[in-house]
């Protein structure tokens, strides 16, 4: 511009190419006509391959008769049943473990959290141990472990493992609880069979025992974060008021330590979901599984793919709302 | 009282509760390692991880080719003793000039204890005993002689030298995979530790770009490329990966014209670059946002054009904030390979599935799942302690607080 | 000091600003800036003084001279960056680089030239402002006085033909003001061209050609400091300079 006098000239209007009302609505011209080319070859691609197989998205098949069984279910299925039963049946199953394992990861987590600011050193560094040792192991392989290695080993009748009230055997989890006519029982062996009023399968077993401890070692980070962010000024204060170890963390630090816990948990709440889909390599019969056999005896897989994939963006988005109403009132009662 | 005794008595007995606790949690660590040292040592039965370490590290990689597989490990372990060595000939202003710190000598002595211990527990044949103990022979030569000489490089090669990793990359790309002059062998050939390191180091290349154009997509001020981000990356993050997987195994094939589509060791590779690229868009703006808009102002006002302010200005301070979640997020993608097992490829875990199917080896899956979680968490723990390392080389404020005292 | 049109550095003639939140901010504003000229701008909070300064640099929006929107050329507002040096109130220092650095990059990479040359004149200036001996250090390892100044030497470095000070000591702690403020009178001795945002009065009565209130987006008065401060012809600077004297 050397010249200032040149910008004030009233009939300098730049070129288009260089004016900067133009440059960004160009730049965003060129930006969408390239995707809009990527996804018309993409599904051009699709529609013409689908077509040539007689493949086009049909919706009749849900209808047809399923032929598998699954093993355990929350709502009846049957092999006769059609396609879509199933399916809801998968996400009735995947519904349940999903949470189950929100309870659960949110308790282990907690404690442990909580543990990481224990006086006892002990403690401390075994919460510490736990969190980094989980949190670099694969939780597939975490999963697979707890399954082929610790409940596929357990011994079957009257060599289970027993502890009052619970007993651990291979062919399952027996829990004590209220039976028939509503009496409290406990597990007993009849005929070398376990028999109680809760039995959980061990490939449910094995993947809440995964889910739970690999979540509950990522929850534990964000509470640890959580109270970290409390001042430290707020322990002193309690502590000259009398209050013990537990009470203050209790009543003054955890309650100030939501605001930042909440939105950590969303996160982690949200990949809890997802890895529940885990479920497929431990024999649990969940949504996932239930799709991939559908879709080997169908090949629908456009159609099934879909279905997955709106429930699990329906299920995040559920977590995502509670989540953030959650968040909403655990701040405005901070004010 | 001894300080040592003091400080155990306030960790561990402040309060008879305190004591209570500690005793019991000493009773209940010494039984589960008396445990696990007995079952190590006594029950367990190595043979199973012995007789297909082989196929463990390279899967089915035919045998007659695997020195391809020597030659490039030999040059990694070059390059890494180089880049030891100029990392310690070229400290920065603020810390002391030793050739070989103690932590430099720790780390090797773990090196070479692993080199020399590890053929011993697997009961290699001599032959490759020798090799091993000659990888680690010139790790610690290469890193002797660029620590010795390097500060004598002048400094265009030093400028150079980072390039030689993307050279090594493709150097090993093509001694894996084959052509130009070599025999070609087939990705379905490829499997264990080989498919898990592959897979995991392309996607970690390729998402990163990926990962922070997409994070300043977000992060722009023209509302499509927002728009564009924001759909790309939720939609990504709201889908467990499995299901992506399966979307690359079955659909992809009806996305491309026929034949173009990759073979499934690619596609995989593919689908992990782009959904890892989604998440580490997350870590970069948040590490976008830590940077005030002043210093865009500074550096527009001062006439450097967007593209300039951005990679002299911004990035530099935005990445180093994001890097501990970056890594983060690598370590999560080096663990997500495991996934690939489910749709039939054979890295780690899918090797050691197949294993476990062999009657054989019936009952012996601790062993090998155990060994493989140690596997995972060595090179998981690995990239956090280097992530850590790097963060503190980078900071700019560890260097004033411990050069700023008189 | 002539003024005649051809030593004119800066006419900005009815310049209008709306933010997109539909405040208007500017209403108008006349100004005319001669070579060596020191021209101190005050005023109370949100009268639109430091928008001011920033449309000289095109760091906000575009500006509307006369009912006609100008600026608007990309090249145009390269090229006027490039010859308008700033200093802004957070300093700005880049905490990646050394303060040698923060003055080397934007003469290499805007200006294209040799990085040795610029070292040496990037060192002189350190020398002219005052700390030549931290040239190494981090901005982060600084005082707050020691990085104005760095940023007052990193602006000079891309040689502009006008200085830019938007409120230079308004975040200092009270003894480091001096140092700024003696960096920006010997500035103002080589004639240097300045426009000044600044709440210091005595900077303003010693060094400053013209003395220019803003209020309400408005220009109020423009007079000689003598003038500015002893005999305002204003109610407005009457009222302001009451408040702050």
């Amino acid at each position: 511009m050397p010249d200032p006098q040149a910008s004030l000239d009233p009939l300098d209007r730049p070129p288009w190419w260089r004016d900067r009302r133009v440059v960004p609505w160009l730049v965003q011209g060129v930006v969408a006509l390239l995707l809009l080319v990527l996804i018309a070859f993409l599904l051009g691609n699709l529609v013409h391959n689908l077509t040539t197989r007689d493949m086009l998205l049909s919706w009749r098949w849900l209808g047809q008769t399923a032929g598998f069984d699954i093993s355990e279910t929350l709502v009846p299925f049957n092999a006769e049943m059609p396609y879509w039963r199933g399916l809801v049946a998968g996400l009735a199953n995947t519904l349940r473990a999903v949470i189950t394992g929100l309870v659960g990861a949110t308790l282990l987590g907690t404690l442990a959290g909580m543990a990481s600011y224990s006086r006892n050193g002990l403690l401390r560094g075994l919460t510490r141990t736990y969190v980094e040792t989980i949190r670099n192991i694969p939780l597939l392989l975490q999963l697979i472990f707890w399954y082929f290695v610790v409940f596929l080993s357990l011994p079957n009748g009257s060599a289970a493992l027993q502890i009052p009230g619970v007993v651990l055997a291979k062919s399952g989890l027996y829990l004590a609880g209220l039976g028939q006519g509503m009496h409290w029982s406990l597990p007993q062996l009849v005929n070398g069979v376990w028999q109680a009023p809760l039995r959980l399968s061990v490939e449910f077993a094995a993947l809440m025992s995964g889910l739970i401890i690999y979540s509950g070692a990522f929850i534990a980070e964000v509470v640890r974060g959580g109270i970290a962010s409390v001042p430290k000024g707020q322990w002193e204060a309690a502590t000259s008021l009398g209050m013990g170890w537990f009470a203050t963390l209790r009543h003054v630090v955890l309650p100030q330590a939501l605001r930042v816990i909440v939105p950590g948990l969303n996160t982690q709440y949200i990949s809890l979901a997802k890895n529940s889909s885990l479920a497929v390599a431990v024999g649990f019969t969940d949504l996932y599984s239930v799709a991939e056999t559908t879709l080997n005896q169908t090949g629908r897989a456009l159609e099934v793919y879909l279905l997955l994939l709106g429930a699990y963006l329906a299920m995040d988005l559920v977590i995502s709302l509670l989540m953030n109403g959650l968040n909403r009132f655990v701040q405005i009662r901070e004010r | 009282m001894n300080p040592l005794l003091r400080r155990l008595r306030a960790d561990l007995f402040a309060t008879p509760a305190d004591g209570a606790l500690s005793l019991g949690l000493i009773a209940l660590i010494t039984a589960a390692a008396v445990g696990l040292v007995q079952w190590a040592t006594q029950r367990a039965q190595w043979a199973v991880i012995q007789a297909n370490s082989t196929l463990f590290a390279v899967g089915r990689y035919p045998a007659d080719q695997q020195w391809r597989l020597w030659l490039l490990t030999a040059l990694l372990t070059a390059a890494t003793g180089v880049t030891w060595g100029l990392l310690r000939c070229h400290p920065r202003a603020d810390r002391d000039g030793t050739l070989w710190p103690r932590n430099d000598l720790v780390v090797l002595a773990l090196l070479a204890a692993v080199a020399f211990w590890l053929p011993w527990v697997l009961q290699l044949t001599p032959a490759l005993q020798s090799r091993w103990w000659l990888l680690a022979a010139l790790l610690a030569a290469t890193r002797w002689l660029a620590g010795r000489f390097g500060s004598q490089l002048s400094r265009p090669v030093l400028r150079l030298f980072p390039l030689v990793w993307p050279l090594i990359y493709l150097t090993g790309m093509v001694l894996i995979s084959g052509g130009l002059g070599l025999m070609p062998v087939s990705p379905s050939q490829w499997g264990g530790l080989l498919l898990t390191l592959l897979t995991s180091s392309f996607a970690i290349l390729l998402c990163f770009p990926l990962g922070v154009l997409l994070a300043l997509g977000r992060r722009s001020d023209l509302p499509l490329l927002r728009w564009i981000s924001v759909i790309y990356i939720e939609f990504i993050r709201g889908a467990p990966l499995i299901t992506l997987l399966f979307l690359g195994q079955n659909i992809l094939g009806f996305l491309l014209p026929g034949g173009l589509a990759p073979d499934r060791i690619w596609r995989a590779a593919w689908v992990l670059t782009f959904f890892a690229a989604a998440y580490l868009a997350e870590a970069v703006r948040s590490g976008l946002a830590s940077v005030p808009n002043g210093q865009i102002e500074a550096a527009r006002s001062l006439g450097l054009s967007y593209p300039q302010t951005l990679v002299r200005v911004v990035l530099p301070q935005a990445l180093r904030v994001a890097l501990p979640a970056m890594v983060g997020q690598f370590i999560s993608l080096l663990q997500d390979t495991t996934l690939l097992s489910l749709i039939g490829l054979l890295e780690l875990l899918g090797v050691a599935r197949t294993v476990m199917a062999n009657p054989a080896f019936l009952g012996h899956s601790a062993e090998v799942y155990l060994t493989l979680a140690l596997v995972f968490w060595s090179c998981c723990a690995a990239l956090g302690l280097g992530s850590r390392a790097l963060e503190k080389r980078l900071d700019p404020q560890t260097l004033s607080r411990s050069s700023s005292q008189p | 000091m002539t003024s005649s049109p051809n030593n004119l550095v800066i006419e900005a003639r009815g310049v209008q600003k709306w933010y997109p939140n539909g405040y208007h901010a500017l209403r108008g504003v006349d100004l005319s800036v001669h070579r060596g000229e020191v021209v101190v701008v005050m005023g109370p909070s949100g009268s639109g003084k430091s928008t001011f300064i920033r449309t000289f640099n095109a760091l906000e929006g575009s500006i509307r001279i006369d009912d006609i929107s100008l600026g608007n050329d990309l090249r145009q507002i390269d090229a006027i960056r490039r010859e308008v040096g700033m200093v802004f109130q957070q300093f700005n220092l880049f905490p990646h680089l050394t303060v040698l650095d923060n003055l080397v990059l934007a003469p290499t990479l805007v200006r294209g030239r040799s990085r040795t040359e610029v070292q040496a004149q990037a060192l002189s200036l350190l020398d002219r402002v005052g700390i030549k001996e931290q040239a190494q250090k981090f901005p982060g390892q600084l005082s707050g006085g020691q990085q104005q100044r760095v940023a007052i030497a990193r602006a000079l470095c891309m040689e502009p033909r006008i200085l830019l000070f938007d409120e230079p000591t308004s975040s200092l702690d009270p003894e480091m003001v001096r140092e700024v403020l003696d960096v920006m009178r010997q500035l103002a001795q080589e004639d240097i061209t300045m426009v000044v945002v600044t709440h210091e009065v005595k900077f303003a009565e010693q060094v400053a050609h013209r003395v220019v209130l803003m209020a309400e987006g408005n220009v109020v008065e423009e007079a000689p400091p003598a003038q500015f401060f002893k005999n305002p012809k204003h109610e407005r600077t009457r009222r302001f300079l009451d408040q702050i004297l």
